[in-house]
């Protein structure tokens, strides 16, 4: 098993009084996607915002290529190689799609504008409405735009939260795609209570329970395990 | 509010506001009234952009922001006093050299007064963020300590500002009285607003800055120190208002320790009827306010506050947002 | 009604009630409200006759606004126009109109609560469509304007020299009920004890509205907006209720204080400064106790009328170079920047804290 590109211990995380992870611990290792599982309010999101560094963490490490993180800035933890899409997909609508992509871009030269090229072709509508106000775009593109603007850093891990939600169900099928292509450019970790997409892009799987990662494994496991589902996703079939 | 209400409102009010008066007034006192509404517009946008644009960027309010602009009248008053001495170009006829201390002027109170906001942003301001409440107390305190700290370094008492001499008086063109010095302050205070505006359109500075105003989390997770950027913009927004206090002081010919204390609640209302963190919106704002309330004074001298107050209400319920959103 | 068919919730009140006059927080209330009484005889000079009278109505006034800031979380920054209205209509209808008696003081007051009680509840609409953080720019705004329109309307209000005016009967400055306990009561004796009584009832007033199940309901709101709302709350009107609420009281402080100083203008009755030092005995008592009023508008006033003195004593002391004078003689200059030191090291006041410190080692 190749080493893990990232790996947290023991993540204790309070937002002001409440105790929201009471110990969370994983791996994510390169060339897959990891997906974190679990109801509403079990401490998926708040995960991924501590690994970025919104919040800080209590108690426990981060380590990311084997360098603590846990107490970094959003901004040196960015720098470093992680990128973040959050729920509410944080793109700037009153910017164009070029300046929002502008904005990600730590330096404008030959290798951004190749990993550019390569966005292009994962996600044409972009080109398309590249001096559009990012608010005219649609529920989707926005999400589009989410998911590339940090990948023009050619970060090697990318935090995905939620990125189904709201969307119709031809629209996810789409996005399932793109993200199936990202695949060989960044390691993805992915929240998502949308059991569907989880199945389709996940390699390794987290469950969340109470602000606890309580199982882990394989997604091919987790499909055929009506038991595990029902009790911690609240889903059956 | 649909989206053609958005765009057609605000062009609409500023039509009215400059069109209506002409039914009123006679054509020439209005062309003079529309030169100082202009120009007190001027004055008004510098001293509430600077403010406006600390609350969209950094969601801070600052209730010292009216101490800033009083320091900025000071810092021009003594600087003009000094360079005057020793190139005596304040006292000279030549509109050259009137303009070349004018603007020397200007400068020495806009960076004297950035440093001064770089000091408060970083001492008063940083342990607040987040906090609208705590915000309004510790600044409430900062604006009492740099009054007080005026009052000890240049006296309690009033203090004349001296005028350029060529700014003096005006011009009598076919009847109509233009005033000079306030057309300098409209011509610097678009020149200023232009800088603005192409540092905000067109540099990326500008661009993170305006990222900023609506998702300041977001900027910070892609990679910016947001809080060098908190810093400068702090200090950009407090320069402004110092530029504004020169050219008030200079325009009043007068100024006094507590003069923060009188313009604050302007620059508050035209911030909010212009729309928090919008700079057009500065611009625009001010402006009705600085011609609804000259034209307003010379019909029902009484009647001019309330105009702006009414102003105010109006809006607020048409736009409970003001009339341009966040970051434009 | 016996104990055990009460609910939890019955039975927590009905101890609540009966604790209320064992703990020992009663006892210093007591004694300061002793100390309140006797103020006149122990003290002999008028000058602390007034600083102590002056703590007691900001005191109310204090309380009034934290009902609004510290209860309820609203913040407004314009309070302190009831306070004026209260003041300008003690002053017009006594003063200018020249209505001394005491039915027309009472009925000054009367109506002063009455347009504050609308004009809250005008605003609190108003506050419905816009963001917490304008409401408090805007009534900020709003009560700069009243200031204005209380100096620009002259015949009404007297203008920027204000009215000045004498008070009915026994309540007036000459007169005199001979002498008692060592001094004399004089008209000024009576107007403190008729203020320190309608204070304390304002004081009852806002403890019981505080306690009761709607300022409970409004303590909820502060906590957990959503979760009232949750629950059923329509949050909005309790919020304008007790704004209403406070802001009569507010105007009735505001009538106390034009009968005690006897006269009213912009500066002193309504500007933007007197709400700067609310403000700041909200900040130095803390948020959310009715008494931490009480304890920041002592030391504002104490403070206000002693450090000039201080200042006096000290600058006679120092070498005469004018910058050094002046930095010993702006006392407001260290007040601010100790004000600074309060809000950073002290953000809950600090009567705030000392509860907080107090409560902690009950725990312990």
């Amino acid at each position: 098993m190749a080493e893990p590109i990232l790996k947290a211990e023991g993540i204790h995380t309070f937002i002001g009084k409440h105790h929201i992870l009471q110990g969370v611990s994983f791996e994510v290792h390169p060339g897959k996607v990891t997906v974190l599982l679990g109801r509403n309010g079990a401490g998926k999101s708040t995960t991924l915002r501590t690994i970025i560094g919104l919040l800080s963490p209590s108690q426990g490490t981060i380590l990311f290529k084997n360098r603590a993180i846990q107490h970094m800035r959003p901004y040196a933890i960015s720098r470093l190689g992680i990128g973040f899409v959050p729920e509410d997909r944080g793109i700037f609508n009153l910017l164009t799609v070029e300046e929002n992509f502008r904005v990600a871009m730590l330096q404008e030269d030959e290798k951004t504008r190749a990993m550019m090229e390569t966005i292009f072709e994962i996600f044409p509508d972009l080109k398309k409405f590249w001096k559009s106000k990012a608010g005219n775009l649609s529920g989707g593109q926005k999400q589009m735009l989410a998911i590339a603007r940090p990948l023009v850093n050619r970060n090697e891990l990318l935090l995905i939260d939620e990125p189904s939600k709201g969307l119709a169900p031809i629209v996810i099928d789409h996005l399932i795609d793109s993200i199936n292509k990202l695949k060989e450019y960044t390691v993805i970790i992915l929240v998502e209570q949308n059991f569907y997409m989880a199945s389709n892009l996940g390699n390794d799987f987290y469950l969340f329970d109470d602000g606890k990662t309580v199982h882990k494994g394989q997604m091919e496991e987790l499909v055929g395990d009506e038991e595990l589902k029902k009790k911690y996703l609240g889903i059956s079939g | 509010m649909n989206h053609k209400w958005r765009s057609w409102f605000p062009k609409f009010a500023v039509i009215a506001i400059f069109l209506l008066p002409i039914l009123l007034i006679s054509p020439k006192t209005y062309i003079t009234l529309t030169i100082s509404g202009l120009a007190m517009g001027m004055l008004l946008f510098l001293v509430s952009s600077g403010f406006s644009l600390i609350f969209g960027f950094l969601s801070v309010l600052n209730l010292a922001h009216g101490a800033l602009f009083a320091w900025g009248a000071y810092i021009g008053f003594s600087a003009f006093s000094f360079i005057n001495k020793w190139t005596g170009w304040g006292g000279s006829n030549s509109i050259f050299s009137n303009m070349l201390i004018f603007l020397l002027v200007l400068m020495v109170a806009g960076i004297g007064v950035a440093i001064l906001g770089v000091v408060t942003e970083r001492l008063v301001i940083r342990p607040v963020y987040g906090s609208h409440l705590f915000q309004i107390f510790i600044t409430v305190g900062a604006m009492i300590v740099m009054e007080e700290l005026i009052r000890i370094v240049w006296g309690p008492n009033d203090e004349v500002m001296p005028v350029p001499l060529s700014f003096i008086g005006s011009w009598d063109i076919f009847d109509v009285v233009v005033s000079k010095y306030p057309l300098i302050v409209i011509v610097i205070g678009v020149i200023l607003y232009l800088i603005v505006f192409t540092i905000l359109r067109r540099t990326r500075l500008g661009m993170i800055v305006r990222a900023g105003v609506e998702n300041p989390e977001m900027v910070q997770v892609m990679g910016h120190n947001i809080y060098r950027y908190f810093t400068g913009v702090f200090a950009a927004g407090s320069a402004l208002a110092a530029i504004g206090g020169g050219m008030w002081a200079t325009f009043v010919k007068s100024i006094h320790p507590a003069m923060g204390g009188e313009v604050i609640v302007f620059a508050l209302i035209v911030a909010i009827i212009g729309g928090l963190g919008s700079m057009t919106g500065s611009v625009v704002g001010a402006l009705m306010v600085g011609l609804s309330y000259n034209y307003v004074a010379y019909l029902i001298p009484k009647a001019a506050l309330g105009i702006t107050m009414l102003l105010l209400v109006v809006i607020l319920l048409i736009r409970p947002t003001g009339m341009f959103p966040e970051g434009t | 009604m016996n104990k055990e068919s009460l609910n939890p919730v019955q039975r927590f009140r009905l101890r609540e009630k009966e604790d209320r006059f064992k703990s020992p927080y009663f006892f210093l209330r007591l004694l300061l409200l002793a100390f309140f009484i006797f103020t006149p005889f122990l003290f002999h000079s008028f000058e602390i006759l007034d600083v102590v009278l002056k703590i007691i109505i900001f005191s109310a006034l204090v309380a009034s606004y934290d009902i609004i800031l510290g209860y309820t979380g609203i913040v407004s920054l314009g309070h302190v126009m009831y306070f004026g209205i209260g003041a300008y209509l003690v002053g017009i209808f006594v003063g200018k109109l020249g209505l001394i008696s005491y039915g027309y003081l009472a009925l000054a007051i009367l109506i002063a609560v009455v347009i504050s009680g609308i004009l809250s509840v005008l605003i609190g609409f108003f506050s419905l469509r816009i963001r917490a953080i304008f409401f408090a720019m805007i009534t900020l705004a709003f009560l700069e304007f009243i200031s204005i329109l209380a100096s620009q309307l002259r015949s009404i209000t007297g203008g920027e020299d204000g009215i000045s005016f004498k008070l009915p009967h026994i309540l007036a400055i000459d007169y005199s009920f001979g002498r008692f306990l060592g001094i004399e009561i004089t008209g000024r004796i009576v107007s403190y004890y008729l203020i320190l009584f309608i204070c304390l009832i304002l004081f009852l007033l806002m403890l019981r509205f505080v306690h009761s199940p709607v300022g409970r309901v409004l303590q909820s709101i502060r906590d957990n907006e959503q979760r009232s709302i949750a629950l059923g709350y329509r949050t909005y009107l309790f919020q304008v209720i007790a704004s209403s609420f406070a802001s009569c009281v507010a105007a009735v402080t505001g009538g106390c204080f034009a009968m005690w100083v006897r006269y009213v203008s912009p500066d002193s009755s309504v500007s933007v400064s007197i709400m700067l030092d609310v403000l700041l005995m909200v900040i130095v008592g803390g948020m959310g106790t009715i008494y931490g009023g009480i304890f920041g508008a002592a030391f504002l006033m104490i403070t206000r009328a002693f450090l000039p003195k201080l200042q006096i004593l000290i600058t006679s002391l120092l070498p005469g170079v004018p910058i050094a004078i002046r930095l010993s003689e702006r006392w407001l200059f260290y007040f601010g920047l100790l004000f600074i030191l309060i809000v950073y090291f002290f953000p809950k006041g600090i009567v705030g804290t000392a509860q907080e410190i107090f409560s902690k080692r009950k725990v312990e």
